[in-house]
């Protein structure tokens, strides 16, 4: 088990490394405009130059990458340029995180128990009532691109109902439409993995020899087919988690909540390199992270891999 | 539905009482023929055929395929129909020469004008025929890229524990934030958007040819095939390339769809198409600004409903496809 | 011999639908099932033995169904059994099953323990360490060594032929009157077949139990059974004691199926192999199902399915050669053989 959850994160480091190196080398390639914050020309070359040197961007590139590594094991992501000048991205970022995870905790939970149960439902009866509906929902959220359906929750559930449109800390009221926003994704892929899990479980000869052993149906689902089923997606909850709460782009920037994606979007359009480049890097770190959870959570459910590392009989 | 009727109705043979009398000239010895006995089997299986039958038996993507075809068909033929106007022509009134911006759909202006004059029905339609056209070009060099790449992959023994890896770390990363970022650094251009779907989507193409690859090789019946002389080329062409075709189809299919809302989402951050190359994401970013005045709200409404009919129609046409092309429902 | 009858079906109709369409997988098949007795069911893959027997248990697939017919047990008609509460009063309880591969049939995450003493629990209403000594107890019955150690183990942790025993010992654990094993043996290991034919032997004579075996080997079928049915098609067309089935075989289809025994083979020569293929079963059959690959067919074949004749009182065969009016026809002379060859069934 030791050794299994050592490889997984061996692998991840590695896969950190590599990716943090590309992105550096990335952000090499982008507009250098994005350095001088919008009084790009009123600037002399003189001026530019300065401020490329000291921001060490003319050094040679595998100096600036060394640095740069140094620069992130002492947590320091550099200053805004544009958004907020001269404020630490560290410190941007540690104002919105909290908007973020608070935001996505709240949807991971709904989604979770509205998606579980809902691909529950579906998979206990297919091609029953529940599964059509449920059908129909997934097909919706994964075929519509979110933005669309979004923006109609938003002007449709304002104009009936006198929930604010716009996210205001003091009005707890405001906090349901994103939340609601925010789970529908999940919920549709939770559901949709359960049930997929679920009715592959429920074909499977040890189901049948449940069954055939006179176990009530109730029973076999809960002590046999669930229990199977939530081992996949054990590798996949992580990763879902992760990434809902370092916040949603499209719903924070739709409700003004100020977060990380809502933060994302304003540092492209005003072409705050450093911020951009932070961001980008936490999301990424964020994807290789979430997988070496999921491979580790994954471990611990199935005795499969955990013994079999040990060097057990197969 | 004839058919269905046919077998139904069909009395259990097991209860058809034997008569009687029969005559003695029955007892007598029958003509053998060792063929007649292959005849009763699951003969005449033809692969593409059940599997298009089994799709045009799912009504739902039928619908969807009619609605589609409609919809492709009139996005083309639009532009030819006469007295349609230019989507980025700024209508002005004849007589105070102001613009007719805002304009709420009548007779003159189907689906209204935007906030600067502009045909919101000339627009939706030019909109289609691009985001269809990002969609289209992308499936294609996915598919393309994904294939080619996949081959190699898969051929070139020495490369696949580079590649397995390289895959492994880009397959970490969120292809969004991938896409943010090539978008970000590039102009905004419809070569741009193309671009950035294109980088990410032939990943799981090639890993999909790849592993097909890899079971050539060594898949039980594939050897079994071998081992009994069957050349390389047919296994290709009989065990493989079907179902192969299908995956590659519905990956295509499910392309689309992606594409479109990929646009829309880069488009709404600010990294998609300017706003003079009308699309489906553009037409969203402007109803979106206008949305709060109730009365505008159908600048969002129209291109809202036809992005949704494309994108679910392509989903479940993919889906239907790939249920219908998988032997298992097969029945014959 | 009358009142031995456990279970008695008769003119069985199993039908399922797929996309709309009707396979009639079991054609009126009926069949008497003896207290004690082992019977074995054989036939080529697709003939319907599998779903024969699911049928008693409310085991069919849910696009299946009983149309027609009767499952007679203990007083009721299984085979008007609708509910899913109805089936537990016999499935488990009163009938049990061996799966035929054990490497699928366990659940993954459930010690092999686990899974025997809920067994327990349901059926003979043991709980906690009862349940537990109980399960280690036949544990150890069905041959498994370190019973105590085992109980805690995975079943991942087992070889194939130990998790057939574990497979065994939760059919056991249900204490039932009937244990139909399907396929047992199909996937194991040659050296371990016999080592799991001899158990359940050993289980039948001491729990008292009636089996019936599904196979496509007539080897396990000739050491195992007190009788044999041959299905075809979803019929039985020939019933009897073992020995009158291999040494005096009736229906041409069982003569087709003995003649491909390997034994029978004369060196240098291709083994027998019948034509053909089974009927497409979407279809509806007249006459004898086996006709068009019965090189000894007759006219009325084709036209008109054959009755039941009686060979002797525990020996009858679907065909129209037994009809007196029928042509003298001789059986394959190789069949012969099956006798001298001797001690190939069990006695």
């Amino acid at each position: 088990m030791l050794k299994y959850v050592l490889k997984r994160l061996s692998a991840a480091i590695v896969s950190m490394f590599i990716v943090i190196t590309v992105v550096f080398l990335l952000m090499r390639l982008m507009p250098v405009e994005g350095y001088f914050g919008g009084r790009a020309d009123s600037m002399t070359e003189e001026n530019k130059q300065r401020i490329l040197e000291n921001m060490g961007l003319l050094d040679p590139w595998y100096e600036q990458l060394l640095n740069f590594y140094n620069d992130l094991i002492h947590l320091d992501f550099g200053r805004s340029v544009t958004l907020q000048p001269n404020t630490p991205v560290v410190k941007i970022l540690g104002k919105k995180l909290p908007y973020s995870v608070g935001f996505g905790l709240g949807a991971i939970a709904i989604s979770l128990v509205l998606g579980c149960s809902l691909g529950v439902l579906m998979a206990r009866r297919q091609r029953g009532f529940w599964d059509k509906i449920g059908t129909g929902y997934i097909v919706f959220i994964n075929a519509v691109p979110p933005i669309v359906y979004y923006l109609m929750i938003q002007i449709s559930v304002t104009a009936a109902t006198p929930l604010p449109m716009l996210f205001n800390e003091r009005k707890p009221l405001s906090f349901v439409l994103p939340l609601i926003c925010m789970a529908l994704g999940p919920t549709a892929n939770y559901a949709m993995w359960i049930r997929r899990y679920m009715v592959d479980e429920l074909n499977r000869d040890y189901i049948k020899l449940a069954r055939a052993k006179g176990m009530p149906n109730n029973k076999i689902m809960v002590r046999h087919v669930m229990r199977n089923a939530f081992i996949p997606l054990a590798q996949y909850l992580p990763s879902t988690i992760l990434f809902t709460i370092s916040g949603s782009i499209y719903v924070e920037a739709l409700f003004s909540i100020p977060g990380m994606g809502g933060l994302l979007i304003n540092a492209i359009q005003k072409q705050d390199n450093p911020l951009v480049q932070a961001v980008v890097l936490m999301y990424a770190v964020m994807g290789v992270f979430g997988l070496l959870l999921g491979d580790i959570a994954m471990a611990i459910c199935d005795p499969r891999i955990s013994l079999s590392r040990k060097g057990g009989s197969r | 539905m004839a058919k269905k009727e046919r077998w139904e109705n069909v009395v259990p043979p097991v209860l058809e009482t034997t008569p009687g009398y029969i005559p003695d000239a029955l007892f007598e010895r029958a003509p053998y023929d060792p063929t007649a006995g292959e005849k009763g089997g699951y003969s005449n299986y033809s692969y593409w055929g059940s599997t298009l039958r089994a799709f045009r038996k799912n009504k739902v993507a039928m619908f969807f395929l009619w609605v589609l075809i409609a919809l492709l068909v009139f996005t083309f033929v639009q532009p030819l129909l006469p007295g349609q106007r230019d989507p980025n022509l700024i209508n002005n009134d004849p007589e105070t020469g102001y613009m007719l911006k805002n304009q709420p759909p009548s007779s003159e202006f189907w689906f209204g004008t935007n906030a600067i004059g502009q045909d919101l029905w000339a627009r939706i339609w030019s909109g289609t025929r691009t985001s269809l056209f990002i969609g289209v070009v992308v499936a294609f060099f996915e598919a393309l890229i994904g294939i080619v790449m996949g081959a190699i992959w898969g051929y070139v023994r020495k490369l696949d524990r580079l590649f397995t890896e390289i895959y492994n770390v880009i397959d970490n990363i969120p292809t969004t934030i991938i896409r943010m970022l090539f978008a970000y650094m590039m102009r905004p251009s419809l070569f741009t958007v193309t671009f950035v779907m294109c980088l990410t989507g032939w990943f799981s193409m090639a890993r999909f040819i790849r592993n097909q690859i890899v079971i050539i090789r060594d898949r039980e019946y594939n050897l079994a095939s071998r081992c009994l002389g069957t050349p390389t080329t047919k296994i290709i062409t009989k065990n493989l390339l079907p179902y192969m075709v299908s995956v590659i189809m519905l990956r295509m299919a499910l392309a689309v769809p992606g594409a479109i809302g990929t646009e829309v989402f880069l488009t709404y951050i600010g990294l998609g198409l300017p706003v003079t190359i009308p699309s489906l994401g553009n037409l969203i970013n402007e109803g979106k600004q206008v949305m709060l005045n109730g009365t505008l709200v159908y600048q969002l409404y129209y291109p809202a409903i036809i992005i949704s009919i494309i994108t679910i129609a392509f989903y479940m046409i993919g889906n239907a496809f790939s249920d219908a092309a998988d032997p298992k429902n097969h029945v014959e | 011999m009358e009142n031995n009858v456990v279970l008695s079906v008769r003119d069985l109709v199993v039908q399922f639908t797929l996309r709309g369409q009707v396979l009639t997988a079991i054609r009126g098949a009926s069949l008497d099932l003896y207290k004690g007795e082992s019977l074995a069911i054989v036939g080529e893959s697709g003939s319907g033995k599998s779903v024969f027997t699911k049928s008693f248990m409310g085991m069919l697939d849910k696009n299946g169904s009983i149309k027609s017919g009767e499952i007679l047990y203990d007083g009721m008609d299984l085979a008007k059994f609708k509910t899913e509460a109805d089936w537990l009063k016999i499935r488990g309880h009163r009938i049990a099953m061996v799966f035929q591969d054990p490497m699928t049939a366990l659940s993954p995450l459930v010690t092999v323990g686990r899974q025997i003493a809920e067994t327990l629990e349901l059926h003979q209403g043991l709980r906690g360490r009862a349940a537990k000594e109980k399960a280690i107890e036949i544990l150890r019955d069905v041959g498994i060594t370190n019973p105590e150690r085992r109980y805690k183990q995975y079943p991942h942790e087992f070889s194939g032929g130990m998790r057939q025993r574990v497979v065994i010992a939760i059919a056991v654990a249900c204490n039932p009157e009937i244990l139909i094993c399907d396929e047992p043996t199909t996937a194991l290991d040659v050296t371990i077949q016999a080592q799991i034919l001899d158990l359940l032997r050993d289980l039948q004579k001491r729990y008292g139990l009636t089996v019936i075996y599904i196979t496509h080997d007539l080897g396990v079928v000739a050491s195992v059974s007190d009788r044999i049915a041959v299905m075809y098609a979803g019929d039985i067309v020939e019933i009897g004691r073992s020995d009158e089935i291999f040494y005096d075989p009736r229906h041409p289809y069982t003569w087709a199926l003995l003649s491909s025994l390997p034994q029978l083979g004369e060196r240098g020569e291709d083994l027998f192999a019948i034509a053909g293929t089974p009927p497409n079963l979407f279809r509806p059959i007249k006459g004898d199902a086996f006709a068009p690959r019965n090189p000894y067919a007759l006219k009325v074949d084709f036209q008109y399915r054959p009755p039941y004749f009686d060979v002797s009182p525990t020996h009858k065969a679907r065909t129209w050669l037994l009809d007196p009016r029928a042509p003298k026809v001789e059986r394959p002379k190789n069949l012969d053989r099956i006798r001298e060859m001797g001690g190939f069934i069990h006695e």
